[in-house]
């Protein structure tokens, strides 16, 4: 069995050796490999390549088998894992509204227009309290300045008996 | 000498699953991976199971052979399974000493199948140190270059020839 680096050998024995030396190195190598060609080892049997062979056609179509049975299950691993995750997520986003009770703002608001869907009445109502709010204003506005003083005791209870009425109205729906 | 080419393509096909890539891969490699592992064991079934157990590790692992030399790549795979037996011939070893059957020497020393005789060489072999001769016949069989033999069993390259110089100057000796 002739080695396709035997030209390099001499080359690479003088890294380390004199040329002499390495020259006699390479004759010693030679004559070595020359007894291993001259006492060759036993060819392997016709009917153990064969065997072989048919070994590795059948395990080829195993080796397909097996990749995608790895990939199903890498899947399966993976679509379990996003179960698990959107699971557990859901069941702390349900117990997140229970544990907490109603947002604490919430109380500013009437609950009927917090928890209504229907956005125009909301509107409508909150115009009409807006309103009555603003006429309040100016009536206080008015007594303030002194204007329209009749009987200012009077006014300013009447006013606040509607500022009640209308709080209390608010608050109702 | 296989086109190295040629070679390429057989292995895109054996990555691919083409048996008959394999086959031509086990055509081409059979007789020298024999050939290496019959004169590290001295043994012919030994030798045939070993060589089945190359060419189905070939099968398993070729997905991770990522270029460079590909019989660097098989023989090191080939002296795995080697190192391997090895391993669990030494444990079949202790286990042995310790119940201290007499089968013993059997085991260490695998007797001749049918007609078959020990020549010279394989007794000379067997004299010299297990390193020395898995390296002689790595560099004969494998025919890798002492750089990628020096690589594979990671020491300097002075010393695998150093080494390989010494144990065929010594077989040598044995021989005359």
């Amino acid at each position: 069995m002739n080695s396709q680096n035997d030209d390099n050998l001499k080359e690479l024995f003088e890294r380390f050796l004199s040329s002499e030396q390495a020259q006699s190195s390479v004759e010693d190598i030679q004559k070595g490999e020359q007894i291993l060609r001259e006492h060759p080892a036993p060819e392997p049997d016709n009917m153990l390549i064969a065997n072989i062979k048919a070994e590795i056609a059948m395990r080829l179509p195993v080796k397909r088998t097996n990749v995608f049975m790895k990939t199903a299950y890498r899947a399966a691993y993976a679509a379990a894992a996003i179960m698990i995750i959107a699971a557990v997520s859901l069941s702390l986003f349900d117990k997140n509204p229970g544990e907490s009770g109603p947002i604490p703002y919430s109380s500013i608001m009437p609950t009927a227009i917090w928890e209504s869907d229907d956005i125009a009445t909301d509107d409508a109502d909150l115009a009409i309290f807006t309103i009555e709010i603003e006429q309040i204003e100016d009536e206080l506005r008015s007594l303030q300045s002194g204007e329209g003083i009749r009987n200012g005791d009077s006014s300013l209870s009447e006013l606040e008996m509607e500022l009640v009425a209308i709080n209390n109205d608010f608050w109702k729906e | 000498m296989v086109n190295s080419d040629d070679l390429a393509q057989l292995i895109i096909g054996c990555k691919s699953g083409d048996s008959k890539c394999f086959s031509q891969i086990v055509d081409m490699y059979a007789s020298r991976c024999y050939g290496y592992f019959y004169r590290l064991t001295g043994n012919k079934d030994l030798s045939d199971e070993l060589l089945s157990e190359l060419f189905v590790k070939l099968v398993e692992k070729i997905a991770s052979y990522k270029g460079g030399s590909f019989e660097g790549w098989l023989f090191r795979v080939a002296s795995n399974i080697f190192h391997d037996y090895l391993r669990s011939k030494q444990r079949r070893k202790k286990m042995l000493d310790v119940h201290k059957v007499q089968i013993e020497s059997e085991i260490t020393e695998p007797k001749k199948s049918g007609n078959e005789q020990f020549d010279l060489l394989e007794i000379q072999l067997k004299r010299m140190d297990a390193d020395t001769r898995e390296l002689i016949m790595l560099r004969f069989y494998s025919q890798l270059s002492f750089k990628e033999i020096a690589k594979m069993r990671s020491e300097p390259i002075g010393t695998t020839l150093a080494k390989l110089h010494r144990g065929l100057k010594k077989l040598r000796e044995l021989m005359q």
